[in-house]
């Protein structure tokens, strides 16, 4: 079949543009690679963290910190910045770079709030950071509940918790600012013909993700705020010995944070939505059911938020149990139809493909254990134990982790023109996903034989050393793979194979233009006709936009 | 001109927004919107701390605050004032739209006084309380109190700079009939700040 | 069910209005323990999610 696209002039912007152009920018592409490069630098961060860890807990007794509070500051500020650094705003860089490419818009609706929204980011990570040179980073864990995080003797007493609350307050004002920037342009800036029933699903992720950092967002820094006025000013807010109600921060604080868990999946189930129908050479199954899986799963993720406190004896039990159950609903709608969409489908597998396969069986283990800890009996018991750091990491680095990786392979072709290495790719996944399981796996049994979460030494003959040990072998694993990774891009960026406009053969707008694209996105937009605009132009369904008469002038507003 | 035909065929609230060519409201009307939408959760947290707070403590109020804050004590006065300034603002953004420059100058300039009064008796009203014993550390009746109207008073700050602002580009000509989306914004966010003080207003001093 | 209509976007703030009415009226009638944070924040969030959906839905492009 004979491709019909249009010839399009070579990229008319090159990244080689000076430091003043990359710190001053509007621009969503630039902005987006910072995201994602600021978001990977906290991600290594994070990691060295999670290294302390895993090193203090190989074996039994303390052998490397002095200081168990030391101990206590390296597993929060891992969680606040792998949470906060890392993962949200990496899923807001992509969102940045390839939703506006998605929809046919030349920008975001607010380019210089979407530039003051990342720069808050390193501005809040150098924040909550140097809590380690003052005197002690925040150490009351990524949940800071009350009274550990007030500001008493044998809570918190120093700087970094304070720290910890203005550099969150700071990053969550970035969010809901980006939120806001993202609902306004898929709203608003979508090219003719472009429907909300054609938009690419990763669109329909992004917008569902900032309804909910839109809504959720506030709540956490109502509660960041008055938990400051209760460290500095004498507040009542939660302390009991003041009159205050520590489970009220907690209701507060996951009020917030339940739906922040889907803030840090659904992009990056957007990702996987786009990247599967690409290597499988068939289109996505069920797209409608995938987008009311979408806000279904947006929506039941605010009626569930009291999961995670079944053991305080002020929750309604059946009701949030039951909620929690239901969520499983639309996930595996959402399973099923990314199975049905590489079933019998032609299977190409490349790096971006192997991390989707990656998501998939990993997310799945994930949401398997979850919907054990929503039974309750079964939650009175593995709470606050491994069992529960085994699902949130199966989820979010099993899942979230494994998608943004799949994303990186698929997109940065677009970003810079190059490809990425296939045989780095492919063992940077084969380290990667064997170092994972080999640190998490075990800790489902760790959590059973009731192994407590936060703590910095156990007991020798409590039967846990084996499982330690293995866990911590697989987190050096995962640190090995970062390596070929960080090799790779290096390498690809000087000498990758040039990428041409539409490597991949991929359905979305973003690849009916050039690798990197001019800084107006488009020179022409295809006809669009359905949710695979490029497909249906390759395949002659529509009309080559030369042929097309010249729409005009880009509709702007009226000022 | 061709944009109301554009928006013929709906007819509700946000009719008389101002719109762009391909027939929505503008952007940066929409995200003052949104905004409004993400602040109305920040204020949720705050009453929920609040609700649960007095649902936990009896008496509430407590005994010796019992008669502290009184509904049509100074507060009642201030809480007129900052209703007639929401209406001085729809007024003023009423006369823009109708192109009624030196009516629009008038009638937010009016608005910023207005503002600017509520947060002085604000201000005076906190020190009168401070007096009374009611402070930030008097348990949790007296740190819900001022958290609440606190963080409302920064947003009515907030908003009197705004004010300010579009006062000042006002009188500098920038805006006209068609173009004065700064003016639609503020006055949005204007109103809002006024429907909080009246949830706060009823909740915090009747409802007590 | 046409995502355009404006009646339909506002149903997902109703909603949550209506689980918030439940989240209240379980426990108060049947003796338990009543979460008022969480029946306001509830609450809350079904006024904002529909004033969200109406402002979005209704000052959207017509095409």
């Amino acid at each position: 079949m004979a491709t019909t696209a249009p010839a399009l002039r070579p990229a008319a912007t090159s990244y080689r543009s000076g430091l003043y152009e990359w710190l001053t920018t509007t621009d969503h592409k630039k902005i987006g690679i910072l995201y994602v490069v600021n978001s990977l630098i906290f991600f290594f961060v994070g990691g060295l963290l999670a290294l302390g860890v895993r090193v203090e807990l190989a074996q039994p007794g303390l052998q490397f910190l002095s200081d168990e509070n030391l101990y206590n500051e390296l597993f929060t500020m891992h969680g606040t910045v792998m949470i906060f650094l890392f993962i949200i705003p990496i899923l807001v860089g992509f969102g940045n770079y390839v939703v506006p490419l998605q929809i046919g818009a030349p920008d975001m609706a607010f380019p210089r709030i979407n530039a003051l929204s990342f720069w808050m980011l390193p501005l809040a990570g150098i924040l909550l950071l140097s809590g380690f040179v003052t005197g002690g980073a925040a150490a009351a864990g990524w949940t800071s509940y009350s009274p550990l995080a007030q500001d008493r003797p044998l809570g918190s007493p120093g700087p970094g918790q304070d720290l910890w609350v203005t550099g969150l307050v700071l990053i969550g004002t970035s969010s809901i600012l980006g939120s806001i920037n993202f609902l306004v342009t898929i709203f608003k800036m979508r090219a003719p013909g472009l429907t909300l029933f054609r938009m690419p699903i990763l669109v329909w992720t992004v917008l569902v993700t900032s309804v909910l950092v839109l809504m959720a967002t506030p709540v956490l820094t109502s509660a960041l705020v008055m938990l400051f006025i209760d460290r500095n000013y004498g507040g009542s807010f939660f302390d009991p010995a003041n009159g205050g109600d520590a489970v009220l921060w907690q209701n507060v604080f996951w009020f917030y944070s339940h739906p922040a868990v889907y803030i840090m999946v659904l992009p990056a189930m957007g990702m996987i939505s786009e990247i599967l129908p690409v290597f499988a050479r068939k289109p996505l199954f069920g797209y409608k059911a995938f987008v009311f899986a979408t806000a279904g799963i947006g929506a039941l993720g605010f009626s569930v938020w009291a999961h995670h406190m079944f053991t305080t004896g002020s929750v309604y039990l059946p009701f949030f149990s039951l909620m929690t159950f239901l969520i499983a609903v639309p996930t595996g709608v959402k399973m099923f139809n990314w199975i049905f969409t590489l079933w019998r489908g032609k299977l190409t597998f490349s790096t971006p493909l192997l991390f989707a396969l990656g998501f998939l069986s990993m997310f799945l283990i994930g949401g398997i254990n979850g919907a054990f800890s929503a039974a309750v009996p079964v939650d009175f018991a593995l709470h606050d134990t491994y069992w529960v750091v085994a699902h949130l990491h199966y989820v979010l680095f099993g899942g979230s982790v494994f998608g943004v990786f799949a994303g990186i392979y698929y997109w940065f072709p677009k970003m810079t023109g190059r490809m990425l290495g296939e045989g780095l790719g492919k063992i940077q996944f084969v380290i990667m996903f064997i170092g994972f399981n080999l640190t998490f796996f075990p800790m489902h049994a760790l959590g059973i034989a009731g192994m407590p979460r936060r703590i910095a030494d156990y007991a020798g003959n409590a039967g846990w050393n084996d499982l330690n040990l293995a866990a911590t072998i697989g987190g050096f694993l995962i640190a090995a793979s970062i390596l070929p990774f960080v090799w790779n891009v290096f390498v690809s960026l000087r000498s990758g194979k040039p990428a041409g406009d539409d490597p991949w053969e991929g359905n979305t707008l973003e690849w009916a233009t050039s690798s990197p694209p001019p800084p107006y996105n488009f020179d022409h937009l295809p006809e669009i006709r359905s949710e695979r605009p490029v497909f249906d132009l390759r395949h002659g369904r529509t009309k080559p936009a030369a042929t097309l008469p010249d729409p005009g002038p880009v509709s702007q507003p009226t000022h | 001109m061709t944009d109301r035909a554009l928006t013929a065929t709906a007819h509700g609230p946000l009719d008389e927004l101002a719109h762009d060519e391909r027939g929505g409201i503008s952007n940066p009307i929409l995200g003052m919107l949104l905004f409004i939408t993400s602040e109305v959760m920040f204020f949720a947290g705050l009453f929920a701390a609040y609700f649960a707070s007095r649902a936990a403590i009896a008496p509430w109020p407590p005994t010796e605050f019992e008669h502290t804050l009184e509904p049509l004590g100074i507060v009642f006065p201030a809480t007129v004032l900052l209703v007639i300034s929401s209406v001085t603002c729809q007024i003023g953004v009423n006369a823009i739209r109708r192109d009624d420059r030196s009516g629009f100058i008038r009638a937010i300039g009016i608005t910023l006084v207005l503002g600017i009064v509520f947060l002085v008796i604000q201000i005076y009203d906190y020190g009168l309380l401070y007096s009374h014993g009611l402070t930030l550390a008097s348990g949790p009746y007296g740190t819900t109190y001022y958290t609440l109207t606190g963080f409302h008073g920064a947003h009515v700050f907030g908003g009197v700079i705004m004010l300010a602002v579009v006062l000042y580009r006002g009188m500098a000509g920038q805006f006209s009939a068609r173009h004065h989306d700064a003016v639609e914004g503020t006055s949005i966010y204007w109103h809002f700040v006024d429907v909080v003080w009246i949830g706060l207003y009823l909740t915090l001093y009747w409802l007590r | 069910m046409r995502m355009s209509h404006v009646r339909n976007a506002v149903a997902i703030g109703i909603l949550f209005v209506v689980i918030a009415f439940i989240y209240w009226a379980v426990p108060y009638f049947g003796g338990w323990h009543l979460d008022y944070a969480g029946v306001t924040m509830l609450a809350a969030l079904g006024i904002a999610m529909a004033l969200m959906a109406y402002v979005l839905v209704a000052g959207s492009p017509r095409e």
